[in-house]
């Protein structure tokens, strides 16, 4: 066992490395062309995107038909992929924000990452809202405006706080996100010798001169966005779980939903983020800044979110028998035994038995077991939409309703698309912008702040 | 283990006598009403009595909570003054005594300990291999043992340390910590089931257990936020607390409101929007008659109050806001109990008199002894924690 | 070349520890009319230069409070009363619903206000024109230096003084900072012609591109498909069928779901003939016939089958079911009477199932039998 000292502040960035090194090692993949291994990896996601667009494609021609959505069982794939890409966003905001208000300084190395992986995951989520209503050249419809049919959108609808919630967090988190890169610009700015380049950083950079007579409302600023943003987003997932819980299904109807799927979404977001982060690290040479110690603390955080989710389970079962609804109880038996089993203990074991291994400090710390793991809370945190929404439609109070919903290839397409869109952003925003705030690194370095003998 | 430049200066001193003084005094007449009360209204005093046994379940259990996860989150802000919430946390060796006077009422609270009534019902027959009186007894001494286990495990490895200042104490206790996290979360969550979410057998929500964690964490900050202030700003602690502590301390205080607000709002939501007559005529319960002002004053009480009271930056480092603050959530927390508790007693109306004086004038007689007391055979601040040293070194 | 006009003099300084010292020591002097610049924001320094916390956080209070306030009354409005509707029995004002959209429309004019007003208010942005702009001061200071910059238009500034101070306080690179010719002249950008242009062309793209989307565009195919169907419309004139009807009536010999059509209508004979009872008459059946046989041929036939009805002439007596010719039908025959009815009885068929009207048959039988019974029934 490792001894530890815990008399000593663990460095958030390793060694001590000089600013302008930092500088130089983040701007390098903006400078540099992109190599094969770049192309490859682009081709890949740009096939699972192309993939994506026939689905979608097949379902504009041909109409929803070609999905899976049956009665009862409305609620397909597109609702499921919808929660599970929205739950994926939450960790971006949690990282920066929720940590930011904890003052975890260690947050720095992946802050700026996260926050984009929130918004391409939230650009992603927001396909299935638009596509599923089968004619999405009409969404305008979903916000309120007046309009020839004199028709308002119903507040008291979840589904439409949906839209508002979802929204407001894209919005927000790219403001948020923009804010955290003005000051990097001006870095990129002053550094670049590329004229087309130095142009268009001056404009994004707005003209910022790091002056502290700006740092002082700069700071207050991102302190006001990270304490909107942290009820922002556990507001956001409440809203989606609200999609479910104002129901009258069993299964759907449960208090605990609200606090349940944000942890959920913590859960999955935080393994989708450790995953990617192991490559981008190892891809960059970013080790260390993006130190084995920060992605030990994320596994902690998913071990912590994992448990949740299991306390969950366990309280909606506990409740499930003492309430007595005899159509309650059978919903939970169905889910473990019904015709969807496979699916229910997919997700048992990826959420509550797997994560459990990161009790362990060694697997904590082992790259490989670490990222296995993340794929499987990943794969488990699908299932887990998947089960929700589809057993409790599948069999609800009426037998003579029920039925059994199979997806399509179409669904699967556009799946597939899904994470083609969310990586191919991903890449682009590595050539792009820079992954790591240079200025948040910069402060958070052994000495970059006055040593206070005097406060 | 390094030297640290300075180490840190920290000489005992002992409580001013008039603070245990005021327990005492709080304590003595809290329980001649509450003695009078029982002789007189035993039904009536054994509601009240859940509420206090509930009340200061929360705080004991929610301090041994807080310091487990200093622990397990590796944070250092909060360890100059963690002693605060250990010795809150001794609160859970007095639970068993305040239960005691419940035992002999049990008939007189719980529904469904009457066999007639289970007899003819067929929901609480369902329930009845939970809901039995020995298995009821069973669990609510297991909850006493288990807390008492992790409570001894934890502040015994933190008084060690100020002897020895072996760091190996500080990693077992984040061990314990984290073994602890699951006990307690199922423990919290099934205590307020049994004394409170069954007093309306008939009713459920999965979120119960989730709203008593938020009140009791709250009110264990609460507690510990002002006693931590209170003795910081006379000296009793050691040089180095400053407004960034008090910041933090405030924040939490801060973002505890907003999530019991989030807890109790979502599990209303729910029940409203769905309108299923078996789960909102507990609601109703609580609207009709005058509960209903109980109900406006809760929401006030409890979240718009300390919301505003602590939103602006300089409120959360002010030592008086947020003394006066602390104490307001602990009677907001007492209001909450009782408006989930005294409706099943009262159904048509509040019911505030005497007898309902004595609970909190004990409880916070209680509070106040069990600190003192643990004050006078213990530091108040952990000297020999590794981490002491970067907690007062700790700023924003 | 006109004189250069001088904007400030900078010096640089290596770490943090020395820029804190040097702002303090400049604020101290007296001057206000300076900056410190650095690559990220330092602690402490805002006390060191003695500048006021930044009201900031009134703006999102007030952008937010007004949001929540503007979000409840528009909610209130539409819902109550500009279109009330009745939804899931709610009342118009169901003040618990409104509190997400109330929740999020607050958050977002708050975010949003505020990083406006920083980025515009405060801070004039965007602004590529400032004298700091292009100077290797700049460049320094985005990267590993940290540097001061004490402006010539403070009331205290002298040339000598501040290059000396600079001197003194361990400052590098300590040089001057020129105005360039366009940024004297330099304007607030947002007022510039150019930009109100590009405002101007965004709002025309905008509405434009709306107002064909949807008056144009939704009606050329693909997207009018939904408005343009193939299918025959209810009360529409249908070209495809000679008597122009689109409502058809269904196919001759068309049957409900699930229904097994009765073979002996209207046909006595034969049903007596050809339909066999399925069932035994064991315990439970005969328990069914007579329930059946009690709820619903009782009324008229009474509770034996004597024919003594309980509605006292309100309609006609039957004739009693023991006669030799009842006796004598056959099970199937009596299904036929119940499932047809016979002269004033009407037809039981849809408030029995089969099996139910079998079961009554087997009943009736056993009455029948029971008020001719043989002695050797009573053994």
């Amino acid at each position: 066992m490792r001894r530890e000292d815990y008399t000593q502040e663990l460095s958030v960035v390793e060694g001590k490395p000089p600013l302008r090194s930092i500088d130089d090692i983040i701007a390098k993949p903006l400078e540099s062309k992109p190599d094969k291994k770049y192309f490859i990896a682009l081709a890949v996601t740009l096939t699972m995107m192309a993939i994506g667009s026939v689905g979608l494609g097949v379902s504009f021609y041909y109409g929803t038909g070609m999905w899976g959505n049956n009665n009862p069982v409305g609620w397909g794939f597109p609702i499921v992929n919808f929660v599970f890409w929205v739950g994926i966003g939450h960790a971006g905001t949690l990282i920066s924000a929720i940590l930011f208000l904890f003052r975890q300084k260690w947050r720095t190395g992946i802050a700026r990452f996260a926050e984009g992986m929130t918004i391409f995951a939230v650009m992603t989520a927001g396909i299935f809202p638009l596509i599923h209503v089968g004619r999405p050249w009409l969404a305008g419809y979903l916000f309120p405006y007046p309009n020839q049919h004199s028709l308002w959108v119903n507040f008291t609808s979840p589904l439409l706080w949906d839209v508002f919630a979802v929204s407001t967090y894209f919005t927000v988190s790219f403001i948020f996100w923009y804010v955290g890169l003005i000051p990097d610009f001006a870095a990129l700015r002053e550094k670049t010798v590329n004229k087309i380049k130095k142009v268009l950083y001056s404009v994004f950079s707005l003209g910022w001169r790091n002056s502290n007579r700006h740092w002082q409302h700069y700071e207050m600023v991102y302190l006001i966005l990270a304490g909107f943003a942290t009820p922002l987003v556990l507001s956001v997932h409440t809203i989606v779980s609200f999609d479910f819980a104002v129901s009258i299904l069993p299964g759907w109807h449960t208090t605990i939903f609200p606090p349940y799927f944000v942890a959920g979404a913590v859960f999955s977001g935080f393994a989708m983020v450790q995953n990617v982060l192991i490559f981008i690290r190892k891809i960059f040479n970013y080790e260390h800044i993006i130190t084995i110690d920060t992605l030990e603390k994320m596994n902690k955080i998913i071990l912590l979110t994992g448990m949740l989710v299991g306390y969950a389970y366990a309280m909606e079962f506990f409740i499930a028998w003492y309430s007595g609804n005899p159509v309650e109880q059978f919903t939970f038996v169905n889910r473990a035994f019904g015709p969807y089993y496979w699916a229910y203990w997919i997700m048992v074991s990826c959420n509550v038995l797997f994560p459990q291994l990161f009790w362990f400090k060694k697997i904590r710390r082992s790259l490989p077991l670490m990222f296995v793991i993340g794929v499987f809370v990943n794969v488990g945190m699908w299932f887990e939409r998947f089960v929700i929404t589809v057993t409790s439609l599948s069999r609800d109070f009426l037998p003579s309703s029920w039925a059994y919903y199979s997806p399509t290839l179409t669904d699967g397409a556009i799946l597939v698309g899904s994470f083609g869109l969310f990586f191919t952003l991903l890449l682009l925003f590595t050539k792009s912008l820079p992954v790591v705030s240079i200025a948040e690194v910069k402060a958070v370095v052994d000495g970059a702040q006055p040593s206070h003998g005097d406060h | 283990m390094s030297a640290s430049e300075k180490s840190v200066q920290y000489t005992k001193k002992e409580l001013p006598a008039n603070v245990s003084k005021f327990g005492i005094a709080l304590l003595a007449i809290g329980l001649v009403i509450i003695v009078i009360g029982y002789l007189t209204e035993p039904t009536r005093s054994a509601f009240n009595n859940i509420i206090l046994l509930m009340f200061l379940t929360s705080i004991g259990l929610g301090s041994l909570f807080l310091v487990a996860i200093e622990y397990v989150g590796g944070a250092v802000w909060s360890t100059p003054f963690r002693r605060m919430p250990e010795f809150l946390s001794s609160l859970v060796v007095v639970l068993p005594l305040i239960a005691i006077p419940l035992l002999f009422h049990l008939h007189d609270i719980f529904h469904w300990m009457h066999p007639e009534a289970v007899e003819t019902d067929n929901i609480l027959q369902g329930k009845a291999p939970y809901l039995n009186t020995n298995f009821f007894i069973i669990r609510v001494f297991a909850f006493f043992i288990i807390w008492f286990v992790f409570y001894k495990l934890l502040t015994r490895n933190s008084k060690l340390q100020d002897n020895t200042s072996d760091q190996h104490l500080t990693t077992k206790n984040i061990r314990i910590s984290a073994i602890f996290m699951p006990f307690f979360a199922i423990t919290i969550t099934f205590t307020a089931i049994d004394w409170m979410m069954s007093l309306e057998p008939h009713w459920f929500s999965t979120i119960y257990g989730v709203y008593y964690f938020s009140g009791s964490v709250l009110a264990a900050l609460a507690a510990s936020t002002f006693i931590i202030v209170w003795l910081n700003e006379r000296g009793y602690l050691v040089e180095g607390i400053i407004s960034d502590h008090y910041y933090s301390l405030g924040a939490l205080l801060f973002a505890f409101t907003n999530f019991w607000a989030y807890i109790a709002f979502s599990q209303f939501l729910l029940i409203y929007y769905a309108n299923l007559p078996e789960e909102t005529f507990w609601f109703l319960q609580r609207w009709e008659g005058n509960w209903l002002i109980m109900s406006l004053v809760l929401i006030v009480v409890h979240f718009i109050v300390p919301y505003f009271g602590l939103l602006s930056q300089p409120s959360k480092m002010n030592p008086k806001r947020l003394m006066f603050m602390s104490v307001w959530i602990l009677f907001a927390h007492i209001v909450d109990l009782y408006w989930l508790v005294m409706p099943t007693f009262s159904r048509d109306g509040i019911i505030l008199g005497w007898v309902e004086l004595g609970y909190p004038l004990a409880a916070f007689g209680i509070l106040i002894l069990v600190f003192v007391q643990k004050s006078k055979k213990e530091n108040l601040i952990p000297i020999g924690d590794p981490k002491l040293k970067r907690g007062l070194d700790f700023r924003l | 070349m006109a004189e250069k006009i001088l904007y400030s003099y900078t010096g640089l300084f290596d770490t943090p520890d020395e820029i804190i010292h040097a702002a303090k020591k400049v604020a101290d002097e007296g001057y206000t009319k300076f900056d410190v610049n650095t690559p990220y924001p330092i602690h402490g320094m805002n006390n060191a230069m003695k500048l006021k916390p930044s009201k900031l956080g009134y703006v999102a209070l007030v952008f937010g409070l007004t949001g929540a306030f503007m979000a409840t009354m528009l909610m209130y409005w539409m819902m109550a009363i500009d279109y009330p509707i009745v939804i899931g029995g709610k009342p118009f004002f169901a003040f618990p619903a409104f509190i997400p959209v109330i929740f999020e429309v607050t958050v977002l004019s708050a975010s949003v206000a505020t990083v406006l007003t920083m980025l515009f208010v405060f801070f004039k942005f965007p602004n590529n024109s400032h004298p700091l702009h292009g100077t290797e001061y700049m460049k320094q200071v985005s990267s590993d230096k940290y540097g001061i910059s004490i402006q010539a238009d403070d009331p205290i500034y002298e040339t000598d003084k501040v290059k000396a101070l600079f001197k003194e306080l361990g400052g590098k690179n300590i040089s001057p900072v020129y105005y360039d010719n366009e940024e004297i002249n330099a304007k607030h950008k947002i007022f510039e012609p150019k930009f109100v242009g590009l405002l101007i062309v965004a709002a025309l793209l905008v509405s434009g591109t709306t107002y064909i989307v949807l008056n144009k565009l939704m009606f050329m195919t693909p997207f009018s498909w939904m408005m343009e169907q193939d299918k025959a419309i209810p009360q529409e004139i249908n070209t495809f069928f000679a008597d122009s009807l689109g409502m058809r009536n269904p196919v001759e010999g068309t049957i409900a779901r699930g229904f097994i059509p009765y073979l002996y209508k209207g046909e006595p004979e034969l049903a007596a003939a050809n339909l066999v009872n399925p069932l035994l008459p064991t315990k439970e059946v005969m328990a069914q016939g007579k329930k059946n046989y009690d709820t619903f041929c009782s009324p008229c036939h009474g509770y034996f089958a004597e024919g003594d009805s309980r509605l006292r002439g309100q309609f006609p007596n039957p004739p009693s079911l023991h006669s030799q010719k009842a006796r004598e039908w056959s099970d199937g025959m009596l299904f036929h009477i119940i499932t047809e009815g016979q002269n004033v009885m009407p037809s039981y068929a849809s408030q029995m199932t089969r099996q139910e009207r079998w079961a009554t048959v087997l009943y009736i039988h056993a009455l029948q039998r029971a008020f001719n019974a043989k002695e050797t029934d009573l053994k």
